[in-house]
């Protein structure tokens, strides 16, 4: 089974980002990290990789040179192979920019390999501008079916069966491969890299992927110029003002003093 | 499709056991906006097996037309299906925008519906506006809800955004509409993956959505005995419970009560926190409260910096005298 996994650059989703001085939201200085449900994304496929006892993962990213840290991590936690997509011509891309290189990327790097990958992997939304739309506009471009918010899947004979995270269950959905899968959070979390694997990791190769691998199709939607949606303004939403702090000599005499102030402010 | 070529905003209606989902109902006010700027017509479509009341209901709250497209075909949601019958009535309306709910199905219709008409989607939107061209700005949430940003889609058509829940209230004086029913099927080759089993994990229906009172627990709650005093408060007060991720996956309360990014976006009256410490996904799911309480034995924890009361101790001390007292007060009430 070749599996490849899509996984986004993103400022760590633990730091609080505030607007910088020059109007843009001040990313630079937080470290960046591999999103989330990317992380989840390898972590499933690597699972799926061992219990199948065969398959390789490939990793594959669009953005800035210092992406290779991420894709490094990657290598450690279950990658066999990363591929880094960086162009001038690539940035400011949007969504639909961004799947028409991935396209054109996993075309590539298929015809440089002799494969064809069985299972694409992305994540259900990468937490920086958290659209969503990554996976399902990949497997529209790919002509594959799609499953998303998956929190499980196997294969068969007749294909992959995936688990669906919905509101209030689950629904099992069945499709052919190939296919896209967009990945949730499953119930356990991503491996730790161990030591040996971080530092074979770090003598992997990160191949590159530049515009001169876009199609006719991908050139048109890639850049900054081709966006269709375009940002006019960033901004912090007004925050909400803190109010007391109770710490009384007792828990009790503090449950108590909110307890009164509450109901001054009549919200019971 | 042409920008000239489109006129009016068509809006998807989810249902649910029948009955439109309450952020399909919220979103025909700002359909209603898009289309008094241009001076056209709002255009709702019901997809499902007998949906004919849900259809009638929207014709009264704010849809000028009703399309409902009733058929078994579609008695159980299918992506590939829903959406390619979508792209037909696009294709034939030809709006200048489409407006879907932001639930989960929601927002997987959009991208696909963005995809076949090469155009551009707009996510999670919390608000619109509209530039002096009469294009619409698209209010969106990035890094958790810490940053907010306006963007337009100048030329490619349709426009498509997801709302937010909550982003928009019902409409409480609408023209009357009409119904239309129409036949319509998916074309064969659409439909990639299929729908094999839909179980409902989760007992209660739980709708933190349009709860007024939320009591939430998080990890600080300790163990799976302590946080049942987060149900209880919250069953005296008559409200809802909530949790953060951990409490979720510690196994102490079933996911449908997360709260946060990846759970319910949430606008209570009064919102009680007990051992949360606020990370920023959590609290991008809380700022619209109106007044929050909040309990941590931290106290830098961010939580606090939300609170309308912060109180500083052991919840599992302070929680107990909290819900005593309140009854009290109940009972003399
Ligand atoms: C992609 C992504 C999506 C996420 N989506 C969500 C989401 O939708 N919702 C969500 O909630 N989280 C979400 N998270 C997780 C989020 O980042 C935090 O990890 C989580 O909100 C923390 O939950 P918590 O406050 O219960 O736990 P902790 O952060 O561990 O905080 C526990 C708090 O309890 C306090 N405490 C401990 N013991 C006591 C005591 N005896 N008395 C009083 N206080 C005590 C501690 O001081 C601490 O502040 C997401 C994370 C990621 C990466
Ligand atoms: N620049 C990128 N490089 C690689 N994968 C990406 C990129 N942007 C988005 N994706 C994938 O698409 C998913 C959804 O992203 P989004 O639609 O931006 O929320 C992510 O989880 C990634 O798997």
């Amino acid at each position: 089974m070749n599996i490849l996994l899509c996984a986004k650059q993103v400022p760590d989703d633990a730091v609080e980002v505030s607007m910088g001085a020059d109007g843009k939201p001040a990313i630079d200085k937080i470290d960046k990290v591999v999103n989330a449900f990317d992380t989840y994304a390898l972590e499933m496929a690597a699972r799926f990789k061992e219990a199948a006892g065969e398959g390789e993962i490939t990793v594959l990213c669009v953005g800035p040179d210092d992406a290779k840290n991420g894709l490094k991590n990657c290598l450690a936690v279950g990658g066999d192979y990363a591929y880094l997509a960086s162009d001038e011509a690539f940035e400011g891309s949007d969504m639909q920019g961004i799947a028409s290189i991935l396209k054109d990327a996993i075309r590539k790097i298929e015809a440089d390999k002799g494969i064809a990958f069985d299972i694409v992997c992305t994540g259900k939304e990468a937490t920086d501008m958290a659209l969503g739309q990554g996976g399902i506009l990949l497997a529209d471009k790919l002509g594959t079916g799609v499953i998303t918010n998956v929190i499980a899947f196997d294969t068969d004979e007749n294909g992959v069966s995936a688990k669906q995270e919905t509101e209030e269950g689950y629904r099992t959905v069945a499709a052919d491969l190939p296919v896209v899968l967009t990945i949730s959070k499953p119930d356990y979390d991503p491996r730790f890299p161990k030591i040996k694997a971080k530092l074979a990791a770090r003598k992997k190769p990160i191949e590159a992927v530049a515009a001169d691998a876009l199609s006719d199709e991908g050139k048109a939607a890639a850049g900054e110029g081709n966006a269709k949606l375009k940002i006019l303004r960033s901004y912090e939403p007004p925050k909400k003002e803190s109010g007391v702090k109770i710490q009384e000599e007792s828990d009790e005499d503090s449950a108590l003093a909110a307890v009164k102030m509450m109901t001054e402010a009549k919200v019971l | 499709m042409n920008k000239q070529d489109t006129k009016g905003v068509l809006v998807y209606i989810e249902t649910a056991g029948g009955a439109p989902v309450k952020v399909s109902e919220e979103i025909l006010e700002p359909a209603r906006q898009i289309a008094a700027k241009s001076g056209s017509d709002v255009t709702a479509v019901v997809i499902g097996e007998n949906i004919g009341d849900a259809a009638a209901q929207i014709a009264e709250k704010g849809a000028d037309t009703v399309i409902a497209i009733d058929s078994p075909d579609y008695k159980d949601y299918n992506l590939d299906a829903y959406a390619d019958v979508l792209r037909q009535v696009i294709d034939d309306v030809k709006p200048e925008a489409v407006l879907i709910g932001a639930t989960q199905d929601g927002k997987d219709i959009a991208p696909k519906l963005a995809a076949a008409f090469d155009s551009a989607s707009a996510s999670d939107v919390v608000g619109i506006d509209f530039d002096d061209d009469g294009n619409i700005i698209w209010t969106m949430p990035a890094y958790s809800g810490n940053i907010l940003y306006d963007a337009v889609i100048e030329e490619a058509r349709p426009q498509i955004g997801t709302i937010r829940s909550g982003t928009f209230k019902k409409l409480e004086e609408a023209p009357k509409g009409s119904v239309e029913s129409r036949d319509i099927k998916a074309a064969d080759d659409v439909i990639k993956a299929v729908i094999r089993d839909s179980v409902k994990e989760m007992a209660e229906s739980v709708n933190l959505e349009e709860a007024e009172i939320i009591v939430s627990g998080g990890r600080g709650m300790g163990t799976k005995e302590n946080f049942q005093q987060v149900v209880d408060l919250a069953q005296l007060l008559g409200g809802v419970v909530g949790a953060t991720r951990p409490a979720i996956e510690d196994g102490w309360i079933p996911r449908n009560h997360q709260v946060g990014q990846s759970g319910k976006i949430v606008a209570p009256k009064l919102y009680i926190a007990c051992g949360i410490s606020g990370a920023t996904q959590h609290l991008t799911g809380i700022v619209n409260s109106d007044y929050i309480v909040a309990i941590n034995k931290d106290e830098d924890a961010p939580i606090f910096e939300v609170a309308n009361i912060g109180i500083v101790g052991d919840v599992n001390k302070v929680l107990p005298v909290m819900f005593e007292e309140i009854k009290k007060i109940k009972e003399e009430a």
